[in-house]
């Protein structure tokens, strides 16, 4: 995109807008394997990523091309995979390394029916809890999910931005129905995107630390060629790089790079409220899901019943501080997701007293209805 | 104009999603907001394919359809695979020769002979472009004007002259 | 003697702050990395532009002692890694250091496609037959009826031949040698860090502590020797009157081809297009 690109309205499906999102945040290096309901995430990335001089390449499988984007970060590029529950559960050994590493990258992950090859091509929102807890061990990721397609677009650009700032694993959370909607997006003007890079370490002496921080519990990032030479490991690590076993320090790097998330919740963290003010009741969805849902509390409110929707943006770490400040008071919560019941989980953990929570859920690889939504929430306002 | 939803439904190589595209372009330039999905199965040859628009003047909430005010049908696979979707009063556009496998009771149905007239025309690849003429002569839902230029923006630059002749006889088998 | 005229001296390319090392006694390890640094410092390779990818295992932690940017990566992945890595980074010059056990079992995919993009990495596979590091267990190189901690009752599971697998999947140069013809072994990898492409090159190293002794396979010394006798050096391969047994393994360098390197030829198919359809 050369640097004067004028703001431009098109109608783009889901995973284009994905995409275009990457490469305006400066993508570019994209591996991938072909899975659907993802796919055209990678053709689109093919088609961009030879105009911009940067890299695509499909890898042998859902493995390597998680490792591949690691590599590249690693080599100095901005990255992203996209995949969806077969392949994001195949990717999830290298999201570890990324999360232990410190690697920015992106991961996006169309949700489909599971467990297994379940349905390939309906919609899903059940890997709520893999896209938080995939990968083995205690670690920090952030995961992002969006409602709309021009969301889609403007979260891909700020999950970049999040991951080369946090170093930190970032995934892209939508369902199947999202990635193949088709919605108007305004493509920004190049000069009108916030772009976020990584920290570049400058000065080689030689007792530089690569996994040293400041207050930020960030570590610069070290570029080969810079004179560095230093040591990246997915073993549990000391500031030096290299592996270590002392409980001080193994307890000292855990901590980092669990709190540097902590620390920077004001960036990371980002949700909608919708009407929920004067709201009696709360309906907390995400993704397409939200979408049934806005159309429901309108309608709820015009039969009576006051509701307001809490959505969260950035799914994890979930912004409790945001969602404890608007559901106190509230009489009750529905929880509306297309699981078996994960995001209410994490919902329960914070419900105040007194208060009443249900879950609505759909697992028959369709989405949940604004009519469906408004039943629950009848029934709720009806049994409090 | 309220918020409505239609529907363009046959068979995967009829090019219903074309059809929808060149829809929505045209009620963009309408100023509406308007939200696409379509199908997503291997439907290229046969089987069911549909294109759903959802439009607004404001933002379009839920952008699935879940109540139809406009169904076109174009394929005997497409007769009666929406009509949980239908209201009394939506407006629903058949192509004639199904008009047995329907079942459209009570609803607002206008048999119209889509096919016929785009194997008049010399080409029954153009049954999508009758039928999206026809569409919006019924519905109004943009103008003429919008619809044909959105044809120059969408289709292939090799289909306009074959399809703006095709969309115009469309409104033409309206007008009786 | 490097091309600038310097004495190869390995210590100016280890982190030495690092030793002791983790190697047992007997390793063929060190003998493998220190062929390669002497390659390495036969080219004069700037160490800055250096970059060793290993994955998990005795091999997998060479990476760390080597005074270099150095990846230490998940099991079985160092070549997708360094696939990323190359393509990222076309200026720096990627080698893997890889196992038996990393490179063709939980890695084979990723090996054989590795061969057939034929990427300008050079990959060092060292092969002891064994997971070392795990405590001994079979491998897909493994000998026939050989003892190790999951094959009680002796191996029963073909060996894998890692060098014919490489050049059929199309790697641009393949090579194997024994730690014992150090300086063979250093022309060959030397060969392979020149070679414009995919170069796969084995070592067969030697496990004295979790294998040759569950096999009453003798001293590390006496481990090396009965490799030198099972195989077959290129440079004799003309020599007629040699009474070569069929079993015998090759060594030296075993395949060579011209194939286009990846990078270079993607870079050159991008720049047509731009030009055909006047991006450029």
């Amino acid at each position: 995109m050369p640097d004067s690109a004028p703001t431009k309205t098109v109608n783009l499906p889901g995973n284009h807008a994905c995409a275009l999102g990457a490469i305006a945040a400066g993508c570019r290096f994209y591996a991938g394997y072909p899975i659907t309901p993802s796919s055209e995430v990678a053709e689109r990335m093919s088609v961009e990523l030879p105009r911009v001089d940067g890299v695509f390449i499909q890898m042998e499988d859902e493995v390597a091309s998680m490792g591949a984007i690691l590599g590249a970060s690693m080599g100095g590029m901005k990255v992203m995979t996209a995949t969806s529950g077969p392949g994001f559960s195949l990717k999830q050994e290298n999201i570890g390394y990324a999360a232990g590493a410190e690697i920015p990258c992106v991961i996006v992950n169309v949700m489909r029916g599971g467990p297994s090859t379940g349905l390939p091509t309906r919609p899903a929102q059940a890997d709520v809890m893999q896209a938080r807890w995939g990968t083995h061990g205690d670690h920090p990721i952030v995961v992002i999910t969006p409602d709309s397609v021009p969301e889609i677009y403007a979260q891909t650009i700020r999950a970049f931005n999040l991951s080369e700032q946090l170093r930190v694993p970032v995934v892209m959370l939508y369902d199947e129905a999202l990635g193949h909607l088709i919605e108007q997006v305004s493509l920004s003007g190049s000069g009108d995107i916030e772009i976020a890079n990584r920290k570049w370490a400058a000065d080689p002496k030689p007792e530089f630390q690569p996994y040293a921080s400041g207050d930020d519990l960030i570590p610069e990032m070290v570029r080969p060629g810079d004179g560095f030479r230093t040591h990246t490991t997915g073993l549990t690590h000391a500031e030096n790089g290299f592996p270590t076993q002392d409980p001080e320090l193994v307890d000292q790097y855990m901590r980092r790079i669990l709190d540097k998330l902590e620390i920077h919740n004001a960036l990371i963290e980002s949700f909608e409220a919708i009407d929920t003010e004067d709201a009696d009741y709360l309906v907390v969805a995400f993704g397409i899901t939200a979408r049934a849902a806005r159309r429901a509390i309108k309608q709820a409110r015009e039969q009576g019943v006051r509701v307001g929707m809490f959505r969260p943006i950035t799914l994890w770490p979930f912004p409790v501080a945001a969602f404890e400040s608007i559901v106190g008071g509230k009489h009750g919560v529905l929880i509306a997701e297309m699981n078996a019941g994960q995001l209410i989980t994490e919902i329960e953990r914070y419900r105040p007293a007194g208060c009443r929570v249900d879950g609505l859920n759909r697992i028959d690889g369709e989405t949940i209805t604004p009519r469906q939504i408004l039943n629950s929430l009848r029934e709720l306002a009806d049994n409090e | 104009m309220p918020d409505f939803e239609v529907r363009i439904s046959g068979s995967g190589g009829q090019g219903i999603l074309l059809a929808g595209r060149i829809l929505a372009d045209a009620l963009g330039h309408e100023a509406l907001n308007v939200a696409q999905s379509q199908s997503y199965e291997p439907t290229s040859r046969g089987g069911l394919s549909r294109a759903d628009l959802v439009a607004s003047d404001a933002r379009v909430d839920y952008p699935l359809a879940s109540d139809l005010d406009y169904l076109v049908i174009l394929d005997d696979i497409a007769a009666t695979a929406s009509n949980d979707l239908l209201r009394q009063d939506s407006l629903v556009v058949v192509d004639s020769p199904l008009a047995e496998l329907c079942e459209l009771n009570g609803h607002e149905v206008r048999y119209l002979p889509i096919s016929e007239t785009a194997r008049a025309l010399g080409d029954l690849r153009s049954t999508n472009m009758v039928a999206l003429g026809a569409l919006t002569s019924l519905a109004g839902f943009c103008s003429q004007d919008k619809l044909l230029a959105a044809v120059t923006r969408v289709a292939p630059a090799k289909l306009h002259a074959a399809a703006t002749r095709a969309i115009l006889k469309g409104y033409a088998i309206t007008e009786f | 003697m490097n091309e600038a005229g310097k004495q190869f001296n390995i210590r100016d390319y280890l982190r030495e702050y690092l030793f002791p090392h983790f190697l047992c006694p007997g390793c063929g390890h060190g003998i493998a990395l220190r062929a390669l640094l002497w390659a390495i410092d036969e080219l004069d390779i700037d160490k800055d532009r250096l970059a060793f990818v290993s994955g998990i295992g005795c091999s997998g932690r060479l990476g760390a002692y080597i005074d270099a940017n150095t990846f230490h990566v998940t099991h079985g992945r160092p070549l997708a890694f360094a696939t990323g890595l190359k393509l990222a980074r076309p200026d720096l010059e990627v080698i893997v250091i890889t196992g038996d056990g990393d490179c063709l079992a939980i890695g084979g995919n990723h090996l054989i496609h590795a061969c057939r993009r034929n990427l300008n990495i050079t990959c060092m596979m060292l092969n002891n037959e064994v997971y070392g590091m795990t405590g001994g267990q079979v491998s897909p190189t493994t000998s026939s009826e050989r003892y190790t901690t999951t094959t009680p009752y002796g191996n029963h599971e073909p060996v894998f031949d890692a060098c014919a697998l490489a050049e059929a999947a199309g790697a641009g140069m393949v090579g194997r040698e024994i730690t014992l013809q150090t300086p063979g072994l250093k022309d060959v990898l030397r060969q392979g860090l020149a070679h414009e492409g995919f170069s796969f090159i084995e070592v067969m190293s030697d496990c004295t502590e979790v294998f040759g002794r569950k096999n009453d396979l003798g001293s590390s010394a006496e481990m090396v020797l009965t490799q030198k006798a099972s195989v077959r050096p290129d440079f004799l391969e003309d020599a007629v009157d040699q009474p070569f047994r069929p079993h015998q393994i090759k060594t030296g360098v075993l395949a060579k081809n011209d194939r286009p390197e990846y990078a270079e030829s993607w870079r050159r198919h991008i720049e047509a297009m731009k030009r055909e359809r006047g991006h450029a």
